[in-house]
């Protein structure tokens, strides 16, 4: 079958979608995860640069072992049970988000990462990526053009997303 | 279970960058996607949100005497992976105008009026079969802000989880027979006509319903395949 068609998830996405909290991995059904408790913050802006307010952002990530909450990571087994692995967020009015979570572990074969998405008003598929806490040798991040690796490298955390334009962030054709 | 993605055919995806659209050319990448092969990272995902985030009932036409005005349907739905199998646990999100085309949004002040019975969104999760249904009102149509003419048809907007990463669907679903679906500029966005029909639900003729409402049937395939188990 022909997977359906994407849309862009427009102006009007529930603010209440957004529930609170959900923009903290670090506690799940009232307890803790384990692991080294990070904030990660960022911008993101359109091609003339301007900060886009309500945007939606969401990440996936293994625990603080690299394992992923999920059936088919072979080690799913002893996964954190306190640590769900996914959050969202929206930006505010200066285009800014922020998740407080687990430093990932590096997943067998990988470098310690974070997936992100992003949908909005005039995106009509969602944006993919993948931020970086270091360089170094990840499947990934080697299929970027190296001198564009740069972009999704996070910086003390930090991990802007530039839609379009100078500087523009790395987005993968899944 | 392990679940396999394969790259889609462009054409029954929307182009990126939309005629008349003016926010899309200012937000999407200009630089070239990069492929990558999909690792465990991508082909595994969020299949527990249900227990992060708050459900709402798939009922948002309203209750007892406080009953939304519109007309009221009945929007039976069915999630399949590209093998054709349910995808049951999935969580739906659900939002959508009121029968006068006016959202529950801030951003949304500009010319119909609300509706205080009229919910607009849902959260549910599928059954065993990938099913799930809505007791909504048909939503109306709405003037874009670009004031050239474009209206939205009458659609309902669906973000689901599917069982990977990669599986993340955001979409949305029109109404058979509408004029405005003919015009309007992110549905026709799709190149492939047989995947813009399939964005179109199916119209049941009128039958005895236990919300007594229209009924409407669509299907949502989300991207995924079982991968075929390895050889011992
Ligand atoms: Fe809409």
């Amino acid at each position: 079958m022909i997977s359906t068609a994407e849309a862009t998830i427009g102006p009007f996405f529930p603010p209440r979608y957004v529930d609170q909290g959900a923009n903290d991995l670090t506690v799940f059904d009232g307890r803790k995860a384990r692991g080294d408790v990070i904030e990660i913050r960022g911008r993101v802006m359109q091609e003339d640069g301007t900060a886009l307010e309500n945007l939606i952002v969401e990440i996936w990530q293994a625990d603080t072992q690299g394992i992923y909450r999920h059936p088919a990571d072979p080690r799913h087994a002893q996964a954190d049970a306190n640590f769900l692995g996914w959050g969202r967020a929206a930006t505010d009015a200066q285009g800014s988000y922020c998740f407080r979570t687990i430093k990932p572990g590096a997943p067998e074969g990988r470098l310690a990462h974070i997936n992100f998405m992003v949908m909005f008003s005039g995106i009509m598929r969602i944006l993919k990526t993948t931020m970086y806490f270091e360089e170094g040798s990840d499947p990934v991040l080697l299929s970027v053009p190296s001198e564009r690796r740069k972009f999704l490298i996070a910086k003390n955390n930090e991990f802007n997303i530039r839609l379009r334009g100078e500087n523009e962030t790395p987005f993968f054709d899944d | 279970m392990k679940t396999t993605i394969q790259p889609r055919d462009e054409r029954t995806q929307p182009s990126r960058i939309i005629e008349g659209y003016p926010q899309t050319p200012l937000r999407n990448p200009k630089q070239p996607l990069v492929k990558r092969a999909p690792t465990l990272s991508e082909l595994t995902g969020p299949v527990e949100v249900a227990k992060r985030v708050k459900l709402l009932g798939g009922d948002i036409a309203g209750h007892g005497d406080k009953q939304a005005i519109g007309q009221l349907i009945h929007l039976k739905v069915r999630v399949l992976d590209e093998d054709g199998a349910p995808v049951g646990g999935a969580v739906v999100e659900v939002w959508q105008a009121n029968g006068a085309g006016r959202y529950i949004h801030p951003n949304d002040d500009e010319h119909a009026p609300a509706d205080v019975n009229f919910y607009g969104a849902a959260r549910v999760v599928t059954d065993e079969s990938g099913a799930f249904q809505l007791r909504t009102v048909k939503p109306g149509a709405y003037p874009v802000p670009t004031r050239d003419g474009w209206w939205r048809p009458p659609h309902i907007h669906f973000s689901l989880f599917g069982k990977v990463w990669l599986s993340r669907l955001v979409t949305q679903m029109y109404f058979p027979g509408e004029p405005l679906n003919a015009q309007d500029r992110i549905l026709n966005a799709v190149p492939d006509a047989a995947a813009r029909e399939s964005l179109v639900a199916r119209y049941v003729p009128p039958a005895a319903d236990p919300y007594n409402a229209l009924v409407f049937e669509h299907q949502i395939v989300l991207r995924g395949r079982a991968a075929t188990p390895e050889q011992p």
